[in-house]
């Protein structure tokens, strides 16, 4: 039995449905495509799959990973995406299958595109509201967590990015703290712009890759 | 296909799966390839139009046809429909995202009386003219189909041609004249006229009532040739019927979401409540072979690790442990698990259970419908109280805890005697469980009883009967709730509110199209939600109309009553329904289709259970 790593893009229709609905979409999948995958052995079997990172509904993922167990050792991981594919919506492209280097549990940090746009507002202009926003002392706001709500600050989280206007909206490209321990969701930031600016964002968010705590890309 | 305007709102709404399309299956064609674009609309949420077989049936035979491109559409959340009407975005299609305004067809499913405000409303939010004189040209031509087109009249004002009877051959066969017409430039009231010629077509347009001063029906006529019956179409050899070889899997999760196999159509029992089964006579099954091809081909198509072998009574298919015999060979291999729905009591057997391996331990539902024998008797359910416990009894040495029980109040002869039968059974099926030496160690039992209210429908011998008022239902309930002793028991009863309006509208005429107007003016939908639901607001729309809805939903018909739907033919005979309600009077059964014919009519079809060789006459 060996452990693979099956890499996939989440983008088009299949951004809008949950990382439960993605766990039934990929199940069934798998049982379509009679990949080899080992099955826990409890009252109601089922292939044994964990995700990497769940990705947020509304987001694309370009990087998104989950572990299988083939109990096949010498299966050749290259006929992965070609049996996949078929059996997935197509907004769901499996790219490539490999070995696990990072145990999901390293996950530290992820790496977003953001596409903002507002009503009347330009890329140009978008960029100069966001740019003047980082530069606050603080910016507070509510995080929502199963616990309950909390006030967080997530002005310290503002060191790596870059901020560029294009076609669309201001790209605003950064890495957050990710992963089990400390989670910040892009969409905090547009949170901070109606708070502070009082502008309604309308952001297009794409998780590029997750890395570990020593900022090395997630593979 | 998601189109940019619906993008930008998508994150906004609960559950925007619901709206993108983009399943695995869903047929995309290219729309300057095709004739004819049908929008087949389901007149509640993607989760529960996406779990209904026949939409699936139709869908893939539509769109095995190449000039035809049949598309989903379902009823947009209040959430959503609030958003696309501020923002001025009409009703699209799943698979184009284009709005349906100008399709060739607006197509609906009549599943239940209280989705009739949603198909108005579903016409409004696509910009389409409600009312079928307001409709010019041809095209958005709008047709409804199911089981509640046998009784049309309360929306025949808003739906130009209705399909009765089995949609399978007849839906295609006016797409293909509609593709003539459109090209020999017929108009509209052409294309109607010719459709009426179809068996088993009912354009409303092309008939008159006239009524007496009491309200009542006086009598019915014809325009340009229509036929005055018109006969129902149905499948007579289901082996030979389309269906699909692959669903449109979704991505989020629906009410039922599973392969699903049909196994036979119709119902032998004759209950005298269900419309069902008075409508889709005669029971004809499809063969061993054909149901094993047809569930190995879906299972393998669209990755489901469940099927459910469908029909309205599952265990009274005549082959059925032959036929999980032979599922058995491949489905525990491909770990593929087969389920039952529609159990009934005394078809639950060892043989059986050991075959459907997951009958999840948390339901187990069964439906006396009625708690005394008598009852029971009048309603022709012909199920025993031994067989209820003998059957609860084998499910409990097998380690189940709680069970379900389901009862109609209100039902027709019924008494507070027969009300409070239901607490007595209920409590017999506690005892049952404590006499059970297998029964699951230091847990306590748990039954739930609910109860729906009896609605009458059109084409039961319970067709002339009156409803009972909300306020007796309601003193039923609380009568049922007072009869139960024992915390062990739960009771849980159906809303009588929305049952009444079911029941106006089951049996209603065409005088209630002003109603449905209205109703659709100030803006209802969603009428079997309670979010929705609010039976002031229609008493309110009633009372404007100059309405009496009890005069549709609590009134006795005489025998010879002109009813709304005596124009049209399902194959039962009005006497032999007439006798079947004069024997539930006497609480006299009638035998099953399979024990002893009733000449109910069904056998003019020339197939079925009607000439299958009886056990007894071998």
């Amino acid at each position: 039995m060996k452990s693979v790593r099956i890499w996939f893009k989440k983008q088009d229709e299949c951004i809008y449905i949950s990382h439960l609905d993605l766990n039934r979409c990929v199940l069934r999948a798998l049982h379509k495509s009679r990949l080899p995958v080992w099955h826990t052995e409890g009252f109601n079997p089922h292939p044994f799959v964990t995700f990497s990172l769940p990705l947020s509904l509304g987001f694309k993922g370009e990087n998104e990973s989950m572990d299988v167990r083939l109990i096949d050792d010498d299966f050749p991981l290259s006929s992965i995406p070609e049996m996949l594919n078929p059996c997935l919506p197509m907004g769901i492209r499996v790219f490539k299958a490999t070995e696990p280097v990072i145990k999901p549990g390293k996950i530290a940090y992820a790496r977003f595109k953001m596409l903002c746009s507002g009503k009347n507002t330009s890329p140009q202009k978008m960029c100069e509201v966001l740019k003047n926003l980082f530069s606050e002392e603080q910016l507070i706001v509510e995080k929502k967590s199963k616990k309950g709500v909390k006030e967080i600050d997530i002005k310290p989280y503002f060191i790596d990015y870059s901020l560029n206007p294009q076609i669309g909206g201001a790209e605003l490209n950064i890495t957050l703290p990710a992963g089990s321990t400390n989670n910040v969701n892009p969409s905090l930031i547009t949170d901070a712009v109606k708070k502070y600016r009082g502008i309604d964002v309308d952001c297009c968010v794409t998780r590029l890759y997750l890395m570990n705590d020593k900022f090395q890309v997630f593979e | 296909m998601v189109n940019k305007d619906v993008e930008k709102l998508l994150l906004k709404v609960q559950k925007p799966g619901r709206y993108v399309g983009g399943e695995m299956n869903a047929v995309v064609k290219d729309k300057a390839n095709v004739d004819v674009r049908f929008a087949f609309c389901f007149p509640d949420t993607y989760e529960i139009g996406m779990s209904h077989l026949g939409m699936k049936i139709l869908y893939s035979q539509f769109n095995s046809v190449d000039y035809i491109w049949c598309e989903r559409v379902f009823a947009p959340w209040i959430d959503m429909e609030q958003l696309m009407t501020e923002n001025n975005i009409p009703l699209f299609a799943l698979e184009s995202g284009d709005p349906i305004t100008d399709f060739d067809f607006i197509g609906f499913t009549l599943q239940y009386e209280l989705s009739y405000t949603n198909v108005l409303n579903m016409l409004k939010l696509a910009k389409i003219p409600i009312l079928s004189k307001d409709r010019k040209g041809l095209s958005q031509i709008v047709v409804a189909g199911g089981p509640c087109a046998c009784n049309p009249e309360p929306i025949a004002d808003f739906i130009d041609l209705f399909f009765i009877g089995e949609g399978e051959e007849v839906d295609l066969e006016v797409i293909e004249l509609y593709r003539k017409c459109k090209k020999e430039g017929n108009t509209r009231d052409e294309f109607l006229i010719l459709c009426s010629k179809i068996d088993g077509v009912y354009v409303p347009s092309l008939y008159d009532f006239e009524y007496n001063s009491d309200g009542t029906i006086s009598g019915m006529t014809t325009k340009n040739g229509a036929p005055k019956v018109i006969n129902k179409r149905l499948m007579m050899d289901m082996d030979k019927s389309y269906y699909p070889d692959n669903f449109v899997v979704p991505m989020i999760e629906i009410v039922h979401d599973r392969a699903v196999e049909e196994i036979f159509r119709g119902c032998i029992r004759g209950c005298r409540f269900c419309q069902a089964g008075y409508l889709y006579r005669p029971v004809r099954e499809k063969s061993i072979d054909t149901i094993n091809r047809q569930c190995h081909t879906l299972c393998t198509n669209t990755g489901y690790d469940e099927v459910s072998l469908s029909s309205l009574s599952s265990s009274d298919y005549s082959k059925v442990v032959p036929l999980l015999e032979e599922l058995n060979k491949w489905s525990k291999d491909e770990k593929v698990s087969l389920s039952l729905p529609s159990l009934r009591v005394d078809g639950f057997s060892d043989d059986i259970l050991n075959k459907i391996k997951t009958v999840r331990k948390s339901g187990l539902t069964f439906a006396p419908e009625a708690g005394s024998q008598r009852l029971r008797d009048a309603i022709n359910k012909n199920v025993f109280e031994d067989e209820l416990l003998t059957t609860c009894s084998l499910a409990f040495n097998g380690g189940w805890t709680s069970v379900k029980l389901y009862f109609m109040i209100g039902l027709p002869t019924e008494t507070f005697e027969d009300v409070s039968a239901i607490a007595k059974l209920g409590q017999s099926v506690v005892d049952e469980y404590y006499k059970c030496p297998n029964k699951p160690k230091g847990k306590s039992v748990n039954v739930t009883i609910s109860t729906s209210s009896f609605v009458p429908k059109p084409f039961t011998p319970f067709q002339w009967e009156p409803q009972d008022t909300i306020e007796q239902l309601h003193e039923k309930q609380k009568h049922l709730k007072e009869s139960i002793t024992t915390k062990k028991i739960n009771y849980k009863y159906h809303d009588a509110d929305t049952s009444f309006l079911e029941a106006v509208f089951a049996r209603g005429d065409r005088k209630l199209c002003k109603v449905m107007k209205k109703a659709c003016e100030q803006g209802l939908h969603f009428d079997g939600w309670n979010e929705c639901f609010s039976l002031d607001k229609w008493l309110e729309i009633f009372d404007d109309c100059g309405i009496d809805p009890g005069f549709y939903a609590n009134r006795r018909r005489s025998f010879d009553e002109i009813l709304p739907w005596d124009h049209l033919n399902y194959g039962v005979t009005k006497n032999h329904l007439k006798k079947e309600c004069e024997k539930a009077y006497n609480a006299q059964t009638t035998p099953n289709c399979r024990q002893k014919c009733s000449n109910c009519g069904a056998a003019c079809y020339k197939g079925g259970v009607c000439f299958e060789k009886r056990e007894d006459m071998v």
